[in-house]
């Protein structure tokens, strides 16, 4: 058998051939590969283990920053993710009511192992009652995947704790702002070294000398009269 | 200009003062030790400090439906749920035992809750809630003797091969006793658990219309005790 005759139907069939050895990586990257991908595909959702603590004791009619929240994607499909306040997990103290802590009620959109810290504001009401407080920060995943009608999806929690002092907060217009201090540190130093400066006796004395030819007050004077 | 004898003195110290201050800088130059800096690169890594879970399932879908009434001709049927109290599954307990739900701890050690929902239908007439047995119920059922759901209630059991929540999931996330060794749901990282679930539907339905029904299944790491 030669070579096939150019323009023939030999050569159309041999080349026809050709390209589907071509198309065998494809297919075999449809057949097994896809899926595969298909089969692995998974949601998944991450928060912080350590839990969410107000560094020191709130007040009844207060309102604090609390740290923000890390939360992961740890599935392989997008998915937003939103903050609710809910106990669940076993832990001592009263039960933080959901209405105090303001999450962001936009979710955040998140990819394959993105991550994303999530702002928590506490908002202590004035009858609060003093004591430790405790609840979970939860995390929801938007994904879900189907199992017939139902929807299966993912969430993760972490600790929410913090401690209402007796006593109401001070009120914000009568607080210290933060660089008062500062200041105030820095007007006695500088007080400090202009009193030093005087008592020292140092001295910095400056004359005109007249110039030569040059008629002094004394001596106009001296020659009006 | 004319400095006053008292200035001259003090321009004179400070010029000394000066003079000694850069001299002893260039004669305690030479004496310093003189080396090349030397830097040690380390990497350290850490364990996570996330808690996390994933879940992906195999194929899984509801079926094997059984129960209802012939007279009425409202037995189950395939993947369709009958009335009164027919049961669908996804996955199977018996006799092989089939599980197509595989949720993962991905991160510390946690105790695995799960949780259900309402089933909503599609027109958005009136849902089913969920119920449970056992001698403490958080929703009691209201069908025969509160071993069956009743009207617009439904019951749903996960299992897994080492058993399961028996008494029916909550609208609250509890401890899955189908996770973790001797239903303690406590989850080390990585460990993994497969899962099916059973579907006990209503007495009957209010709304009528609809056969289309969605629910949700959420599984959720919380923290340990010692946390």
């Amino acid at each position: 058998m030669g070579w096939p005759e150019p323009g023939g139907p030999e050569l159309l069939t041999h080349l026809r051939r050709r390209r589907l050895w071509l198309l065998m990586p494809a297919a075999l990257f449809g057949l097994f590969i896809l899926p595969a991908a298909v089969a692995e595909a998974s949601i998944g959702i991450g928060i912080q283990a350590g839990p969410v603590r107000l560094s020191g004791h709130a007040h009844p009619g207060g309102s604090y920053q609390l740290p923000a929240v890390y939360v992961v994607n740890t599935g392989s499909q997008d998915e937003s993710v939103v903050l609710k306040i809910q106990r669940i997990s076993p832990g001592h103290g009263l039960t933080i009511p959901p209405s105090w802590i303001h999450v962001s009620s936009s979710p955040v959109r998140l990819g394959h192992n993105q991550s994303a810290r999530l702002p928590l504001q506490l908002n202590v009401p004035p009858n609060a009652k003093p004591g430790l407080y405790f609840s979970d920060v939860i995390a929801h995943g938007s994904g879900s995947v189907n199992a017939g009608h139902a929807n299966l999806g993912v969430a993760a929690a972490t600790g929410l704790d913090f401690t209402v002092a007796a006593g109401a907060a001070p009120h914000p217009g009568l607080a210290i702002p933060s660089w008062l201090w500062p200041g105030l540190g820095g007007l006695v130093v500088v007080a400090a070294g202009l009193l030093w400066i005087f008592s020292s006796g140092v001295r910095i004395r400056i004359e005109r000398k007249p110039l030569s030819g040059s008629v002094s007050e004394g001596q106009e004077h001296a020659d009006t009269a | 200009m004319q400095i006053p004898r008292s200035g001259k003195q003090i321009a004179v110290l400070l010029l000394g003062l000066a003079l000694c201050l850069t001299g002893c800088g260039i004669a305690a130059s030479p004496s310093q030790p003189v080396g090349k800096a030397a830097t040690l690169n380390l990497s350290l890594k850490t364990v996570p400090t996330v808690r996390s879970i994933t879940i992906s399932p195999g194929k899984a879908t509801f079926g094997n439906c059984t129960g209802g009434k012939d007279v009425n001709n409202t037995h189950s049927a395939g993947s369709r749920l009958g009335f009164p109290n027919g049961t669908c599954w996804v996955g199977e307990i018996s006799p092989i035992g089939v599980y197509p739900i595989k949720i993962t701890n991905t991160g510390i050690a946690s105790f695995v809750y799960v949780n259900g929902s309402s089933a909503t239908p599609s027109d958005d007439g009136n849902g089913w809630s969920l119920c449970n047995l056992g001698t403490k119920p958080v929703a009691t059922c209201n069908g025969y003797k509160h071993r069956a759901p009743g009207i617009d209630q439904y019951i749903v059991e996960n299992f897994g091969p080492g058993g399961g929540t028996r008494s029916g999931l909550t609208g609250t996330p509890q401890c899955d006793r189908a996770f973790g060794a001797r239903g303690k749901c406590l989850a080390s990282l990585g460990t993994s658990q497969h899962e099916g679930f059973e579907l006990i539907g209503p007495f009957a339905a209010s709304d009528f219309r609809s056969t289309n029904w969605t629910m949700s299944i959420t599984w959720t790491p919380v923290p340990t005790e010692g946390d």
